[in-house]
């Protein structure tokens, strides 16, 4: 019974702890068209902290990595437009990465 | 005879207390949890938003801007009194000048827009009134400055997001005058009880809910010794705070003057 008890009480702080881990960092992107040619992503955290450093990569339509970079310190990335069909990826390491498709990104 | 007297003046001032609803400034805009950037429209209006019995004549307001931060990034001021645009609103009793503006926001994070009108001289009450009035605006769910104080000379801080609150939720605040909390201050709470015309410019003539009585029209709550209140939240929709008379400025052309901190929240159903 106390073992028992003491199983639940386990799981259910592991449960709290990883509920708390899984949405404290939520990666969060968003890319516009500067309409000059440039694209400029910025990006940050559900907890408001910084995303500088974090790996930017757009790839083809086969996946290929045609661009690749980092976030500035005021977590912006501008590159060069690479035509239509590419899709952007915020990536801060497994489980914490965005991908915003070119399609979506506008003026 | 003196009883006939005694009713006559019992109805007379019946009758003069009954359109003693709040006065709110509203610094309205239809969704303030944007999914992305955008033009973002404001309605700008001076008036009663649960009962809409009078709209107040706006004088030429002082100041407009937005305070924007993205995460732990700067916080970024830009002006945006240019972009006022004088409108007429139309209420159920009447209609007055009011304000609008459009506004592109684009980066992700806080956006918090402050508004000063100009002082308006209230004839029952003798007096000046002001109504230094915060709406905040996010996009994409990156927190910034939204529980910074705005440097106002009175305004109220959320301790809640103001833009993501589910109805039931609590919403909690702290008055603040010259930056300091205001101990036990009145705080008359009006939530807008009707649709907003965007294209119009008017409030719809029906409205959403009934007031069992006056006391529910314009409910006063009072913040503690800190200057903290809490009002739990119970429908969606639009709900404006206004810490009475809180303003440093006591007297305005040799009269009394009134200013007000103002915040507006909106509550979302969860579906």
């Amino acid at each position: 019974m106390k073992g028992k008890f003491l199983g639940f009480a386990l799981g259910l702080a592991l449960a709290v702890f990883m509920a708390t881990y899984a949405f404290a960092h939520t990666p969060l992107c968003s890319c516009y068209d500067n309409g000059d040619g440039t694209i400029t992503c910025e990006g940050g955290f559900s907890d408001g902290s910084s995303a500088a450093g974090v790996v930017m990569r757009a790839v083809d339509s086969s996946g290929k990595v045609i661009i690749e970079g980092k976030m500035n310190e005021d977590s912006e990335f501008t590159f060069k437009k690479p035509g239509d069909d590419y899709t952007v990826i915020f990536d801060a390491g497994p489980g914490h990465a965005v991908e915003v498709p070119g399609s979506e990104i506008t003026e | 005879m003196k009883k006939l007297m005694f009713i006559v003046v019992g109805l007379a001032v019946l009758s003069l207390s009954i359109p003693a609803y709040a006065h709110f400034q509203m610094l309205y805009t239809p969704e303030i949890a944007l999914e992305k950037g955008g033009t973002v429209d404001f309605k700008i209006v001076w008036t009663h938003p649960f009962a809409d019995e009078h709209t107040m004549e706006m004088t030429t307001p002082k100041a407009f801007y937005v305070l924007s931060q993205r995460g732990e990034g700067k916080v970024k001021k830009t002006d945006l009194k240019g972009k006022l645009k004088p409108i007429t609103w139309t209420g159920k009793a009447n209609a007055a000048r009011a304000y609008e503006a459009s506004v592109k926001v684009r980066s992700m994070g806080d956006h918090v827009f402050c508004f000063v009108p100009g002082p308006y001289y209230d004839k029952h009450e003798e007096a000046w009134m002001q109504q230094i009035t915060k709406t905040i605006v996010n996009v994409g769910g990156i927190p910034g400055n939204w529980a910074e104080p705005a440097g106002l000379e009175t305004e109220i801080v959320p301790l809640d997001k103001p833009y993501a609150l589910w109805t039931g939720n609590v919403f909690r605040g702290v008055v603040l005058s010259e930056g300091k909390p205001v101990p036990n201050c009145d705080i008359e709470v009006e939530y807008i009880n009707h649709d907003i015309l965007m294209d119009k410019n008017a409030f719809a003539r029906s409205n959403y809910f009934e007031a069992p009585q006056d006391a529910f029209v314009t409910m006063t709550i009072k913040a503690n010794a800190n200057g903290e209140f809490s009002f739990g939240i119970p429908v969606a929709g639009w709900w404006g705070f206004a810490a009475l008379g809180v303003g440093p400025e006591k007297e305005h052309k040799g009269e009394k003057f009134n200013a007000d901190a103002v915040i507006w929240i909106k509550a979302v159903d969860m579906k």
